[in-house]
């Protein structure tokens, strides 16, 4: 079972067995939902302490910034929702051994990873992030056309890739090392990168972050499309970028899995 | 409790093995701790671009505040002590704990303390780079550390980090899954602790509210004491405060200990 039509009828299979499952506890998802949020209004509040300072930052203004923000907000929800979820359970799988149960079925391994655990909780933030994004917009009296807003939410997708290649290498060092359970920490590290408005960063930091790891694109490209239009050139950079980075991802985790030796007995 | 104190070492000496058994894991947790002080160093400079300083702040003093925060975290922050203890009351494994002739609290504490040395082991490259790397591009303010008053105040906030999260991980007597809990204080921790931001970059009024919260003596108040930036009165203040919070949830996780006993029941060996 291998064709893609039947890869996405199985995806909303699992789609809707999490979302079952997740929903039996609800109090749990109010209690994840209000944490999420948390930490999202701890990085407003920290735009909103900077900006007290100043007026604006590598030529964003505040509702520019917490567009950017926002963006960065909702793409890692959308993220968190469908793909952490699962990635995240690979070192545990291959610790224990119970990958086995994966490799045992006929579907790529990467897909039934990647796909078999989902969380609602962060769906609700990802609304909230959209609603923050909207209203500074209201603020800056900017109406996106409708080009623009479909290009925004093709951009959310590539950004999205970004957020799976990287966090994919992560969990795949699993192969490797015993107890990769700090990939996670270096995950939410390394994607503060993102948040960064793109001009800000100089020489080598943003040569590395532009081609080789394109955080700085995630959510600079699409907040940029809504704030000052669409540019070409950093469109088609973004999207080759995250295509050719979830490739890489995709090499190194078939790399990992040859590695693979069971521990059950 | 005097005649278990010969036991402790050898608690620490299981505590380090234990950590260094998963090497790697150690190392990239370390390096990955440097990251946020390379975006500071991004971010802030973005912001300096056409000011001297922020608030009391210049560039260089700034990120001599985030270089000298990774210290504070390295030595003082619990690694997953918080969830080891949630998971030996969930899963049962405290009977054998409960067994021994050594208090609870003395036990996580020499673990605690194993962690933070294995830690600090492995964090001491990546982070000596990240100041010889920064120090090359931005004058750090190294030269006014004020190991004389940051050091009681390190001290202070691993006692009271230790002792919030043995507070926090007691619940577990309570409640099945801590973890929400848990992600809520370190939002917490990191917005009111001067973790984000030094905390006198706040407005006058939340600034003087921070200081009434446990949350500024775990991250802000040792880091500002090492940077020497405090007055030697707010300096004293701080560090009273700093120790009545940490002895307020020494008292309170041992009222938890004694709650929780009465409600723990174990089957199995």
């Amino acid at each position: 079972m291998s064709s893609p039509p039947q890869l996405l009828r199985l995806w909303f299979l699992q789609v809707r067995y999490a979302a079952t499952r997740e929903l039996a506890f609800r109090a749990n998802f109010f209690i994840w939902v209000i944490v999420e949020l948390a930490w999202f209004v701890l990085q407003l509040a920290f735009v909103g302490v900077v900006y007290q300072h100043v007026d604006s930052i590598a030529g964003w203004s505040r509702p520019q910034m917490i567009v950017l923000v926002a963006t960065n907000q909702l793409i890692q929800q959308i993220f968190t929702a469908f793909f952490m979820p699962g990635l995240v359970k690979l070192p545990e799988l291959v610790r224990e051994g119970k990958l086995d149960f994966v490799l045992l079925k006929p579907t790529p391994p990467q897909f039934l990873i990647s796909t078999s655990h989902l969380e609602i909780g962060p769906l609700a933030n990802a609304l909230i992030a959209a609603v923050v994004v909207a209203t500074a917009l209201h603020d800056l009296h900017i109406t996106p056309s409708l080009p623009s807003f479909l290009l925004y939410l093709l951009l959310l997708l590539a950004g999205l890739l970004t957020h799976y290649a990287l966090l994919l290498t992560l969990v795949s060092l699993t192969f490797w090392i015993i107890q990769a359970e700090s990939v996670l920490l270096g995950y939410y590290s390394i994607f503060q990168v993102a948040r960064l408005p793109r001009e800000a960063a100089k020489g080598w930091f943003r040569v590395l972050f532009t081609f080789a790891l394109p955080l700085l694109l995630v959510a600079n490209i699409p907040a940029n499309t809504l704030l000052r239009g669409w540019q070409p050139g950093s469109l088609v950079l973004f999207l080759l970028t995250s295509l050719s980075a979830t490739l890489v991802a995709s090499l190194f985790f078939q790399l990992g899995l040859r590695r693979y030796q069971s521990a059950s007995s | 409790m005097i005649d278990s104190l010969p036991a402790l070492p050898t608690v620490f000496s299981i505590g380090l093995q234990r950590q260094f058994a998963y090497r790697w894991n150690y190392l990239l947790r370390a390096l990955f701790s440097a990251m946020p002080l390379l975006v500071s160093w991004v971010f802030w400079g973005a912001v300096f671009q056409d000011k001297k300083t922020v608030g009391p702040y210049t560039l260089g003093s700034l990120l001599t505040y985030y270089a000298v925060l990774l210290v504070v975290e390295s030595v003082s922050s619990p690694a997953d002590d918080d969830f080891q203890i949630s998971r030996e009351i969930r899963e049962g494994s405290l009977n054998s704990i409960l067994l021994r002739p050594l208090p609870y609290g003395l036990y996580r504490g020499a673990l605690f303390l194993a962690g933070r040395c294995a830690y600090l082991v492995a964090a001491l490259i990546p982070v000596a780079l990240c100041f010889v790397l920064l120090s090359r591009v931005v004058p750090l303010e190294l030269g006014s550390l004020d190991l004389g008053r940051g050091l009681p105040a390190l001290l202070g906030s691993a006692l009271l980090q230790f002792s919030l999260t043995l507070c926090l991980s007691l619940t577990s007597f309570w409640l099945l899954d801590i973890s929400a809990l848990i992600f809520l204080v370190y939002s917490l921790e990191f917005l009111a602790g001067g973790h984000v931001f030094p905390l006198d970059l706040l407005p006058p009024s939340l600034f003087q509210i921070s200081q009434f919260l446990p949350f500024a003596y775990e991250y802000w108040f040792p880091a500002a004491s090492l940077c020497g930036t405090l007055s030697h009165s707010a300096w004293l203040i701080g560090l009273a405060r700093q120790f009545s919070w940490a002895l307020f949830f020494l008292l309170l996780a041992k009222t938890l200990w004694q709650a929780g006993l009465k409600k723990y029941t174990a089957a199995g060996g």
